[in-house]
């Protein structure tokens, strides 16, 4: 069963980010290491690293190292659809639900 | 942002299914009767949007229509309802105007939790991942459309 917790870094914030646009932009042509990214994006190690582990949390990017380095992909395209889906539904749901425990609080008797 | 309010637990044990589960703080007669009494429903199914409820025949074989308002656009749900236990459970057909002739089934079960709290748990059947993204589609007035268009853009292979 796959779970989705609502406090996930969730694939909409992760593409709101225009660096992390340009980050899955740039996996999509080609692999990368994450000191390549830094290099291209013209950030640090460690600002480079936040952001893959954000797309990586949302699916959108997957990592493996090899020796001292550490290979950054574009994640499998259906589970970054997926991710996506499931979190506008949860936003969907959300609003509809707290909507209706709005109106049970207002006609409590 | 989240977290500060209860959220919806979305779970996909299956594919092409979606589950819903929510905890409110009211008992299950109220839920119920949030869900079978037309004034009601107008005021909470359509998220703040404007909700006409042209049919609600909360019966077996009933017809219900919704037609939700908002700023960008109008979409019309509707569908039959296949059983109607009061106030625990009911089962219906889900049509979207947008994608006529796709059929989704709708679950909705009531739990009393026994401390005044009522579990809501929805689960939405889905034929085909074409129909569970259409499906969706009908909810998208947030302006999330452009974060969809742009993460299809960068995931093109």
């Amino acid at each position: 069963m796959v779970q989705y917790s609502a406090d996930l870094d969730s694939a909409f914030a992760a593409v709101a980010d225009p660096t992390r646009r340009g980050i899955l932009e740039r996996l999509g042509r080609a692999d990368a290491s994450i000191t390549q990214l830094a290099h291209s994006f013209a950030m640090t190690l460690t600002g480079m690293k936040k952001h893959v582990a954000v797309l990586e949390g949302a699916r959108l990017v997957t990592t493996r190292k090899e020796g001292r380095v550490r290979t950054c992909r574009i994640g499998p395209r259906r589970l970054a659809h997926e991710a996506a889906w499931i979190e506008k539904y949860q936003q969907l749901m959300d609003d509809r639900f707290n909507r209706l425990e709005a109106l049970l609080e207002r006609t409590r008797e | 942002m989240r977290g500060t309010t209860p959220t919806t637990r979305i779970t996909t044990p299956v594919e092409r299914e979606i589950h819903a589960e929510r905890i409110v703080n009211a008992p299950r007669d109220r839920v119920w009767r949030a869900y079978a009494e037309p004034a009601l429903v107008a005021q909470w199914w359509g998220r703040g949007n404007r909700l006409d409820i042209e049919r609600h025949e909360l019966e077996r074989g009933g017809y219900w229509r919704y037609v939700e308002h908002s700023d960008h656009g109008v979409h019309g749900f509707e569908g039959r309802y296949r059983e109607v236990t009061a106030p625990e459970r009911f089962v219906r057909s889900f049509e979207w105007d947008g994608m006529p002739g796709h059929v989704a089934i709708e679950f909705v079960t009531l739990t009393d939790l026994g401390d005044g709290r009522t579990r809501i748990s929805i689960v939405m059947q889905m034929h085909t991942p074409e129909e569970r993204d259409g499906f969706l589609h009908s909810g998208m007035q947030e302006g999330l459309d452009a974060a969809f268009a742009a993460l299809d853009r960068t995931l093109e292979p």
